[in-house]
């Protein structure tokens, strides 16, 4: 027999209230590393309330929350977060360059130093061009910011991705482009990937699970 | 050269009057419709400066530190409850951290400027105590509940850019940065905007009444020259403090954001 080893992520009967409203009620899932996870249901159904968990930005009102068989609220929360790299749906880009936004985290993290060539590495790894390293921001288009939100999270080394509706504002081609990006990402860095989507049809090969959500219930 | 000291009578203040008469009769003639609303006003201000003068007379006259200390209590009181009520968004605690903030900057800026600028003996003197704590506390107020309303603004527009901060790993601290920032700013300018302009234009309040009250020039701007560093410490004060005890507020032990807080100011 060879050692199990823990899952990835592990939801124990996990429930969230905020303000009086039941957003999660009893949730348990397991998602293994190298899962490909795709979360679906109807907008308001608690997916992204769902992510968040997974990246510790809620605390359940009842039940657990593990990571690599711990608790995910633990004293290394910081060092999880970054192993947990989440892009939200409306990704945040701030004023200054492409580069500022990259290295955000040295405005808290003064050890943080990728080398040049991780930098245009991450670039690269969501088809963003290299010469675009000094270019503002904020001119980018839709689907510019949103890859690079993920080649940010990917200058963390992370296990796994947690990805909100990422090709939500997109137009198809761009989105098809992105979800190619995606996979291959994940082939190539074998990352576990949780991917968001409200609509349910039409996602790329190599999904190994799919759940729905309704108003805040494994359906 | 002599010092003039002009007298008021209450005589001169019913001519002062007519100066009002005139104004009222004019907002009339131009149909504004504020005319009640002056006259109120100008109601208003005749009663409560003149119990003021009253109150105050009687406050001098009490000779005893307990007194003081136990009034300046109840101006930082009123002064929490003015500011609690001034927030729109309630944060949970508000009264008791406007009261500490208040108490603190009081106690060091009052101690310093009775203690060691004016060397006012004895220590409590109420002619010193009163006024002076009396422009701390409503200055602070105003710089505390300009940050805090500017605060939550902030927090509530970045709120996305607040909790990308936290999933890549940051502190709370770092997470609020630029929202700390931009409200201190807006407490500050003001005051700021102050030291830059004062006597370019026009001779300061304080210093106005001294000079008329006959005291040499001189020395009314070196007290105006207090005045306004004791309002940017105590602004500075008072508002670091404040946000210092707020942002906290919003975020668990677990570095998460409280988002349902923000949520109530919609
Ligand atoms: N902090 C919050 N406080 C109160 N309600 C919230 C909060 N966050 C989300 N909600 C509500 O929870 C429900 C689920 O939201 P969400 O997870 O964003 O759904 P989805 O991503 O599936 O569209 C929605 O009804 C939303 O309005
Ligand atoms: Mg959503």
């Amino acid at each position: 027999m060879i050692d199990k080893q823990p899952p990835l992520f592990r939801l124990e009967n996990v429930s969230l209230k905020i303000s009086g409203k039941l957003l999660l009620e009893n949730i348990s899932l397991d998602i293994s590393q190298g899962d490909f996870m795709l979360i679906t249901g109807p907008s308001g159904s608690g997916k992204t309330t769902l992510l968040r968990m997974l990246n510790g930005l809620h605390s359940p009102t009842s039940g657990n929350v593990h990571y690599n068989g711990k608790p995910i609220l633990n004293e290394n929360l910081a060092q999880t977060r970054q192993e947990i790299g989440m892009v939200f749906q409306n990704p945040a880009v701030f004023m200054g360059s492409v580069r500022e936004n990259l290295l955000l985290r040295q405005r808290w993290d003064a050890s943080f130093l990728p080398s040049e060539k991780d930098t245009a590495n991450a670039l690269q790894n969501v088809d963003l061009a290299g010469d675009m390293l000094n270019a503002d921001a904020r001119s980018l288009s839709g689907g510019e910011k949103q890859r690079l939100a993920l080649a940010r999270v990917l200058l963390n080394n992370p296990k796994a991705l947690l990805l909100d509706e990422p090709t939500a504002n997109l137009d198809e081609a761009l989105a098809a482009q992105i979800l190619e990006r995606i996979s291959k990402l994940k082939h190539d860095l074998g990352l576990t990937v949780v991917l968001v989507s409200h609509q349910s049809s039409a996602y790329m090969e190599g999904i190994s699970r799919n759940i729905q959500l309704d108003k805040g219930n494994i359906t | 050269m002599e010092h003039s000291f002009y007298i008021i009578t209450w005589p001169d203040i019913f001519v002062s009057l007519v100066l009002v008469a005139f104004c009222i009769g004019l907002i009339k003639w131009w149909r504004v419709g504020l005319e009640s609303s002056i006259l109120i006003g100008t109601v208003r201000t005749f009663v409560q400066l003149s119990v003021m003068g009253y109150v105050l007379t009687w406050f001098f006259a009490q000779d005893h530190w307990l007194f003081m200390v136990g009034l300046i209590a109840v101006m930082i009181l009123i002064a929490s409850f003015e500011g609690y009520r001034r927030q729109e968004v309630k944060v949970p605690g508000y009264f008791l951290i406007v009261m500490f903030s208040m108490a603190i900057t009081v106690v060091l800026i009052l101690g310093t400027i009775m203690g060691f600028i004016l060397d006012v003996k004895p220590w409590y003197s109420p002619y010193a105590m009163i006024p002076i704590a009396g422009m701390i506390i409503g200055n602070g107020l105003n710089s505390l509940s300009l940050t805090t309303n500017r605060l939550m603004s902030e927090l509530h527009h970045r709120e996305e850019e607040i909790e990308l901060f936290l999933s890549l790993g940051a502190p709370p601290k770092a997470a609020v940065e630029e929202s700390m920032k931009e409200s201190v700013k807006a407490a500050l300018i003001p005051n700021i905007n102050a030291l830059m302009m004062v006597g370019l234009v026009q001779i300061p309040g304080v210093m106005t009444g001294q000079i008329l009250a006959g005291i040499d020039p001189l020395i009314a701007v070196k007290y105006q020259i207090m005045i306004m560093y004791m309002w940017i410490t105590t602004s500075t004060l008072a508002t670091v403090l404040t946000q210092l005890l707020v942002i906290r507020k919003f975020f668990t032990p677990h570095q998460q954001l409280r988002r349902e807080m923000l949520r109530i100011s919609d």
